[in-house]
């Protein structure tokens, strides 16, 4: 927990984690024990409320990727750098979640785990966009120039966003209009509120998730730094790359 | 959240849950000594053969690991960090007691 030099900024973070734990645990005994079993798909209805929320975590960690990416073409910095990494390792975990709970839903409703739907290759194809940017961050080396190659990356990217929520609109496909203007699908108030409170944690998850793997990015920044200053001063200190 | 629709369209939905086709029904004297005693081919399409439980155990559980999977490599990255930042330390307190006092 905080320690005793711990600022303002760190208790907000402790106390982001708390809530984000706490609704967790509301969430699933909200959505097991509270929400109504769909009548005609039975119990793998369940999945939707966590296959939806991660889709929209991705959207979250991608959003935090293109900022930070945007940020650092602009002014570069540890902390915008850190942003886009983190929002990329997000879009990348929360977009996993997405393309492995979808399929097994598919496989009750549509009697097959993958189709190459629109939206499904968009999906498939921003969170390949993701791999690909840690990736170059991971084989390529930490300079200047390999942050603002990955940075022009976590900004071309994130076009693909828009691209996966119009799909299905534009293309149809099997893949259901999940959220519209026009109402409808749940059909008892305990589904609606089950969905609002999985939106509500994952959103709070993924900004936990991406602040934390933000702050490990930036002190292993400064660290660095710190390393190459003492290494100029005489110092043997590097034990890792 | 009234502006939700579910995938409860699925175009192969009815073939897969509850509503099951005509076909798939059992046939008029089902009883379980005709169940053990005569066997009939499935006709049309196939029934369901994904248990819901299965499905849904499976999602949660992956949705977990991957979760944890992440958070545990973030703690491995922090402590390497640790440890270097340990290293880092030591380097600065040994060449401190090693200068010369004026």
């Amino acid at each position: 927990m905080a320690g005793p030099r711990s600022r303002p900024i760190d208790y907000a973070f402790y106390g982001l984690l708390a809530v984000t734990a706490a609704l967790f645990v509301f969430e699933i005994f909200f959505v097991f024990l509270k929400t109504p079993t769909e009548a005609r798909m039975g119990i793998v209805q369940k999945i939707f409320y966590f296959h939806v929320p991660s889709a929209y975590s991705m959207y979250v960690g991608a959003t935090a990727c293109f900022v930070g990416s945007l940020l650092y073409l602009v002014k570069p910095s540890d902390a915008s750098d850190a942003l886009g990494r983190a929002g990329a390792e997000a879009a990348v975990t929360f977009g996993a979640i997405m393309l492995t709970t979808g399929p097994l839903w598919g496989a009750k409703a549509w009697g097959t785990f993958w189709t190459w739907d629109p939206r499904l290759t968009t999906a498939l194809l921003s969170v390949l966009i993701y791999v690909a940017y840690l990736v170059l961050r991971s084989f390529a080396g930490d300079g200047d120039g390999e942050r603002r190659f990955a940075a022009a990356l976590g900004v071309i990217g994130a076009a693909n966003l828009p691209v996966i929520h119009f799909s299905v609109q534009k293309w149809g496909g099997q893949h259901p209009t999940v959220i519209t203007g026009k109402g409808g699908g749940l059909q008892h108030p305990d589904m609606k509120m089950a969905l609002a409170i999985s939106f509500l944690s994952f959103t709070l998850l993924a900004i936990a998730l991406i602040w934390a793997r933000a702050r490990v990015e930036i002190v292993q920044s400064r660290l660095r730094r710190a390393e190459e200053d003492a290494i100029d001063l005489g110092l043997d200190t590097r034990t890792e790359a | 959240m009234s502006d939700t629709t579910t995938a409860n369209s699925a175009p192969h939905e009815r073939a897969t849950t509850g509503d099951a086709p005509a076909e798939h029904a059992a046939p008029a004297g089902d009883a379980p000594d005709d169940r053990a005693t005569t066997f009939q081919p499935v006709t049309g399409a196939q029934p369901e053969h994904y248990s819901g439980e299965v499905l849904l155990v499976s999602a949660y559980a992956i949705l977990w690991v991957i979760l944890i999977a992440w958070i545990a490599l973030v703690w491995r990255k922090q402590s390497a960090l640790g440890a270097r930042l340990a290293d880092l330390e030591r380097e600065i307190d040994k060449a401190a007691a090693t200068k010369p006092q004026r």
